[in-house]
């Protein structure tokens, strides 16, 4: 029964379905390591006590008639603004494609990134309770049929804690590393006897198929739709593979991505500086992948977080400390944009809480329960969120 | 470029990792074994089979060995295991310091201060011991074992201080008492400080009781899902287990009963009555809850899964229990029962990573420190002590089926060398196997990776596919060893 390569007593794959359903959009997730400072971000320029508290780092209003033009806020909604170094943005922002959800964010006040990070991709409210991820049991609690081995991916040297679960998941560097590697003339012979191993078998000509596909993909030489121009950053590589691999179609549900030093305790720059080149790579990177896939954005939910926000005044040092209310984005073809959503709770006395914070007036878990719902064809969100009740916000049609 | 402090950290790592395989060369050529002094035979299917379930892929020697004196004494031989020399493998870990060090020192030296931990150091050398003794240890049935209750009392080490927690967790409870009492293996688990932060039992208070632990103690560990407990009884075991905890100063990291927090009412549990006794009173539930006949047929049944087949024989089960409660859970003679009388009938399981990777080593000669062996556990889903839930990396055939393209870029990587720090001993077994025809050189590659040569016609295509591309002699012998290992075949043991 050794003799032969392909045994014949190898079992079919047969998978219980757990909650059955076609898979919905590709999910991508923007992790913003180090707790964005999203008053920076997203500016409330139609505040005053935003000035007040940010004699140094605030960004002037649009209209603002002492400051240059290029170091103004670029107005959204007549009170928000976004930070100017985020101009890429302002396109998609008018086609109505991407929404804001402000003073968002998780009950925990610890304003510890660890522990924040780890209660946020468990989607848990604290230490006790399943120890995966949301995307893992995201994953898990929903069968789409899909055993593409690239069905959902971290960006990066390990896949993020949020996608821990009984679904393998891929940690992918680069689409390179999927490669089978060696010269040509090895490849095509070990090419040719996996044909000869695997010629009976569905799975293993299914993993070839996709194994081709992606040996002709290189980044380096990709050509984005619409002359879109990626930043040449680590963030900008996670998006553009992201986007190969939804156009090569083999069966990405998720992607993952973070991007770090968010952290800016000091001199963390206003107009420019080290937080405003974050926040442009941020931006272009956006609006570059919302550029390239236009024609696919029907089919993508993009949302971007952060484990919390900072503190409301800056500090001594020109940088922000740990604070509470965050911010997030969702992009997509479906999504209610061109929209600040979420309540408002002010930045002045008696209105923010803890040590001088933002509010959180919107949970972050109520943004990802109506993805995971109306995009993602995934209803188990009592399961994914265990003990949470999501309020839904309509941040999508 | 700047390094933050945790990159400059993991360089230093692969330094010494990789001087570490430079001046110990002599010890891995001993320990990848010996070449045989004659060339090896095909082995009969089920002594193939029998033995790549007592060991982590069976060398050629072992297959000598195994062959001369047969299943029992083999198996009575590997249950002896501080009498079989393991001293290469002994030597060669000495250089892993933090496998001897209690939670104290493992704190003190992943702590980087102000609240800033490396998270990597400790876990990934728990996770190289670990992969180096599968590799390595002649001792591979305790090997096998420890890594059955490893699943067994599954811990993340990603929660909480789980990261340095779990490599005393590995030494005191699990390397302890593989293959020595169950009864023993249950008490130090539940006294075991990384087991309460993975299961939140340092979150149990009289104010506040968590179930997490109460439950999973009686579901996974001993009785099983239907084993007869109620929700109830969860509820009562978990004020038991109130007080459980771990300390956070002085000897940090310890075990510790907190008696302010403990519930000191009465307590029913599985019916019988717990009188208020502290500590005491959980470990009175312990001592009931490891000879309990559902305890003695969930544990039989899950090891004759591990070794038999993922549905095994009713019969054997059946023996197996009874054996269990007859020596009152000495986990050496249930598995006598489930090896002797149950081997025979074993069916084929897919492979786990860890054992297609590692079997794929052994089978070869190989040498390894295994360091880079990590990146590719991860990407096929078995990177040690990361699996999340309490129920432990999946046994079962079906949960590993579909995620083939690691596996093959393993098989590709592996056979040119190209996997850092370790190489394959390929060219010097074929020089002892010295048929003088690729065809015979084949039939050699299959018996060592597969047990027998393939089929005539089954060689003869895969040999016409490879030289339709193109290869000379040399290249396809490299080919076909590489696609033996990524073939159906080998993925099942």
């Amino acid at each position: 029964m050794f003799t032969q390569v392909m045994p014949t007593w190898m079992p079919r794959l047969s998978f219980a379905p757990v909650n059955a359903a076609p898979r919905g959009d590709t999910l991508i997730v923007v992790f913003l390591r180090g707790a964005a400072d999203v008053l920076n971000m997203v500016v409330p320029h139609g505040e005053d006590a935003y000035y007040q508290v940010r004699p140094s780092l605030g960004i002037p209003r649009p209209d603002d008639p002492h400051s240059k033009k290029e170091n103004r806020a670029l107005d959204l909604d007549g009170f928000f603004g976004f930070h100017p170094s985020m101009r890429s943005l302002i396109e998609v922002w008018q086609s109505q494609q991407l929404a804001i959800i402000h003073a968002c964010g998780a009950p925990d006040e610890s304003r510890s990134h660890f522990k924040s990070m780890e209660l946020m991709e468990r989607g848990v409210d604290d230490e006790s309770g399943p120890a995966s991820g949301w995307i893992g049991r995201h994953l898990a609690s929903l069968n789409t049929g899909n055993t593409s081995p690239l069905r959902a991916i971290g960006m990066g040297t390990r896949p993020q804690r949020s996608l821990s679960g009984s679904v393998p998941v891929s940690a992918l560097r680069s689409i390179t590393d999927f490669h089978l590697g060696g010269d040509a003339h090895a490849l095509q012979q070990m090419r040719s006897a996996l044909n000869a191993v695997y010629q009976n078998d569905v799975m293993g000509q299914d993993t070839l198929t996709i194994m081709d596909t992606l040996e002709k993909l290189d980044p380096l030489t990709y050509a984005a739709s619409r002359n879109a121009k990626y930043p040449d950053t680590e963030f900008g590589l996670a998006l553009k593979q992201t986007a190969m691999l939804i156009k090569a179609e083999v069966g990405l549900e998720v992607s993952a991505i973070d991007v770090g030093g968010w952290d800016t305790h000091f001199a963390q720059g206003s107009v420019l500086g080290q937080m405003p080149n974050l926040m442009k790579d941020l931006a272009d990177g956006l609006a570059a992948f919302h550029a390239d896939m236009l024609d696919h954005m029907n089919q993508i939910t993009m949302v971007t977080m952060s484990e919390f926000g900072r503190r409301a005044s800056e500090n001594g040092s020109l940088g922000t400390d740990h604070g509470h209310g965050s911010m997030m984005m969702v992009l997509g073809g479906n999504v209610n944009g061109g929209k600040v959503h979420g309540e408002w709770p002010g930045l002045g006395e008696g209105q923010l809480i803890g040590p001088g914070d933002l509010a959180v007036t919107t949970d972050y878990r109520d943004i990802l329960s109506e993805v995971l719902q109306k995009r993602l064809n995934n209803l188990a969100t009592a399961e994914i969120f265990p003990n949470y009740q999501p309020n839904i916000k309509n941040v999508l049609m | 470029m700047t390094l933050s402090r945790r990159d400059f950290l993991k360089l230093g790592a692969l330094v010494t990792a990789s001087a570490a395989l430079a001046s110990c060369a002599p010890i891995y050529r001993r320990l990848a074994g010996d070449l045989p002094s004659v060339p090896w035979q095909a082995m009969n299917a089920h002594d193939f089979l029998a033995l790549n379930r007592l060991t982590f892929g069976s060398r050629v020697e072992e297959r000598a060995h195994f062959a001369e004196i047969g299943l029992k004494a083999y198996i009575e031989e590997q249950f002896a295991y501080d009498s079989i020399n393991d001293f290469d493998c002994e030597i060669l870990l000495s250089s892993f310091k933090t496998l001897k060090m209690d939670a104290n020192e493992l704190e003190g030296i992943s702590n980087q201060l102000f609240e800033n931990y490396d998270r990597e150091k400790v876990p990934n050398e728990l996770r190289q011991a670990t992969l180096l003794r599968q590799l390595y240890s002649k001792r591979q049935l305790y090997e096998v074992m420890v890594e059955f209750w490893s699943d067994h009392f599954n811990i993340f080490i990603e929660k909480g201080n789980g990261f340095y927690l779990k490599t005393v967790d590995d030494r005191e409870v699990i390397r302890k008492h593989a293959l020595g009492s169950f009864r023993d293996l249950v008490w130090a688990s539940a006294h075991s400080p990384a087991m309460m932060i993975y299961l939140d039992n340092q979150a149990n208070e009289k104010s506040h009781p968590n179930e997490n632990y109460a439950r999973e103690l009686m579901e996974l560990h001993t009785l099983g899902v239907n084993g007869g407990y109620s929700q109830q009884d969860v509820m009562e075991l978990a004020r038991c287990l109130t007080g459980w905890n771990v300390k956070e100063h002085f000897w940090l990291g310890d075990f510790v009963f907190k008696a302010d927090i403990h519930d000191t009412g009465e307590k029913k549990v599985l019916g019988l009555t717990i009188q208020p006794a502290d500590q005491s009173e959980a470990e009175q539930v312990i001592e009931y809850l490891v000879t309990h006949p559902s305890t003695a047929r969930f544990i039989s049944t899950k090891l004759a899964r591990r070794f038999i087949a993922d549905e095994p024989p009713q019969d054997i089960v059946e023996k197996a229990t009874q054996t269990f409660l007859d020596t009152q859970g000495d986990i050496q003679s249930v598995l006598r029962v489930i090896l002797l009388d149950g081997l025979s009938l074993a069916q084929p399981k897919y492979k786990r990573p860890a054992n297609f990777i590692l079997s794929s080593l052994r089978m070869l000669n190989a040498e390894s420190d295994a360091a880079a062996l990590h990146d590719y556990l991860l990407r096929m889903g078995q990177l040690y002590f990361n699996w999340p839930t309490p129920d432990g990396y999946p046994d079962r055939s079906i949960a590993w089926q579909g995620n083939l393209m690691p596996r093959w870029q393993f098989a590709f990587e592996y056979i040119r060398d190209e996997i850092k720090n370790t190489k394959h001993n390929l060219k010097a077994l074929l020089d002892v196997s010295a048929t003088g025809s690729l065809t015979g050189d084949v039939d050699a590659l299959a018996s060592l990776l597969l047990g027998a040569p393939l089929e005539r016609g089954i060689r003869d295509e895969l040999l016409a596919s490879i030289r339709s591309a193109d290869a000379n002699s040399e290249e396809t012998l490299l080919i076909v060893a590489a696609s033996l290992i990524a073939s159906p075949a080998f993925q099942w043991r």
